[in-house]
């Protein structure tokens, strides 16, 4: 059947097409079959669809645009586009304007060496805090007869 | 032989398109482009959804370039994505409309009628109710059946190929076009 079908939509090679010919003249159903299969091939060359329109290439290449980039990462951040526009440049400048009122205040001419000595006098003064904060836990901390009593919030 | 060189040509082509190049793209584009449409446009029969389902699918391949890999046609690739939206759209649009019945007039359709005019137009008149009988007589197969009667017919792809296209075997795919042909040989045996 399928070289039937075949010999109809002109794709048998010709030794196939030549031996279902030969056939055909003596087979009154697959002449038939030919016949009408035949009919149907050329009802269905009737139908020939409409252009493609002018514009097909255009609203295509938008949608590539738009789609770019795929990464999901990209997909979550997509909606919030149209707001980093100006967030980028305004949180640009607010931090050239920050780094530069940093850099000319007095306090920003410092050498290393003074900054390490505020960092291990920080971490002096944090020491001596912490052990202020333990002793006054424990002397907080309520008797067993006491329990109820609420305690400084740290 | 023939086929072989075009399929080394778009697998080329594609896989310049995935690294980086978008004239390659445009060359597929412009060769594929009405093939993909009006193969759709017999699938779904709305020509505004057939451009947009063109588009996802050329969407899609662009989008999946730098995974392509050319273990097959591309032209299976590219109608497999056409067939697997258009199924996706006729399955979803089955829920919302309402099974066509043979007998309706469809609105826009020509009117049946022989117009008292020259031959031309005559003809003309005739030949649109033909085709709009072949339309109809399509529309009826299910879904897969107008597949690959579509693919087989107008983008001449042999079983095997179509047995790619619609991820079955091949006995299955002729099984699928003998059943097609056999109801539109029924349907359409007025028109010999």
């Amino acid at each position: 059947m399928d070289w039937l079908l075949d010999y109809c939509a002109g794709r048998l090679d010709r030794d196939r097409a030549a031996l279902v010919e030969r056939h055909v003249e003596t087979c009154a159903d697959c002449a038939r079959f030919v016949e009408s299969q035949a009919t149907v091939w050329h009802a269905l060359d009737q139908w020939e669809p409409e252009a493609v329109s002018r514009d097909f290439d255009r609203r295509l290449y938008r949608r590539i645009d738009q789609a770019q980039p795929s990464s999901w990462l990209g997909r979550i951040f997509r909606p919030l586009q149209p707001l980093w526009r100006p967030v980028v440049p305004v949180t640009a400048a607010c931090l050239l304007i920050l780094a530069s009122v940093v850099l000319h205040s007095p306090h920003a001419s410092v050498t290393l060496s003074d900054t390490q000595a505020r960092i291990e006098k920080a971490e002096a003064e944090q020491v001596e805090r912490t052990l202020d904060d333990m002793q006054m836990l424990q002397e907080m901390t309520p008797a067993p007869q006491q329990e109820g009593q609420s305690t400084k919030s740290m | 032989m023939g086929a072989s060189v075009a399929l080394d040509c778009d697998a080329e082509l594609m896989l310049r398109v995935k690294d980086g190049d978008g004239a390659s793209f445009a060359l597929l584009l412009e060769k594929y482009r009405a093939s993909v449409v009006h193969f759709l446009y017999r699938m779904v029969q709305e020509p505004a959804v057939s451009e947009e389902l063109a588009q996802e699918v050329f969407l899609r391949v662009y989008r999946s370039r730098e995974a392509y890999e050319p273990t097959a046609k591309f032209t299976t690739w590219l109608f497999r994505i056409a067939t697997h939206l258009a199924l996706n759209w006729l399955r979803d649009a089955k829920k919302e409309r309402s099974q066509e019945r043979l007998d309706d007039v469809e609105e826009g359709a020509p009117v049946r009628e022989i117009a008292d005019r020259a031959p031309s137009v005559e003809q003309k008149l005739v030949r649109q109710v033909q085709v709009e009988e072949v339309r109809r007589a399509i529309a009826a197969l299910p879904d897969k059946q107008r597949a690959a009667v579509l693919m087989h017919k107008y983008q001449e792809m042999d079983y095997s190929q179509i047995a790619k296209v619609l991820s079955c075997s091949e006995s299955a795919v002729k099984s699928l076009l003998f059943r097609a042909y056999e109801t539109l040989r029924v349907r359409l045996a007025h028109m010999a």
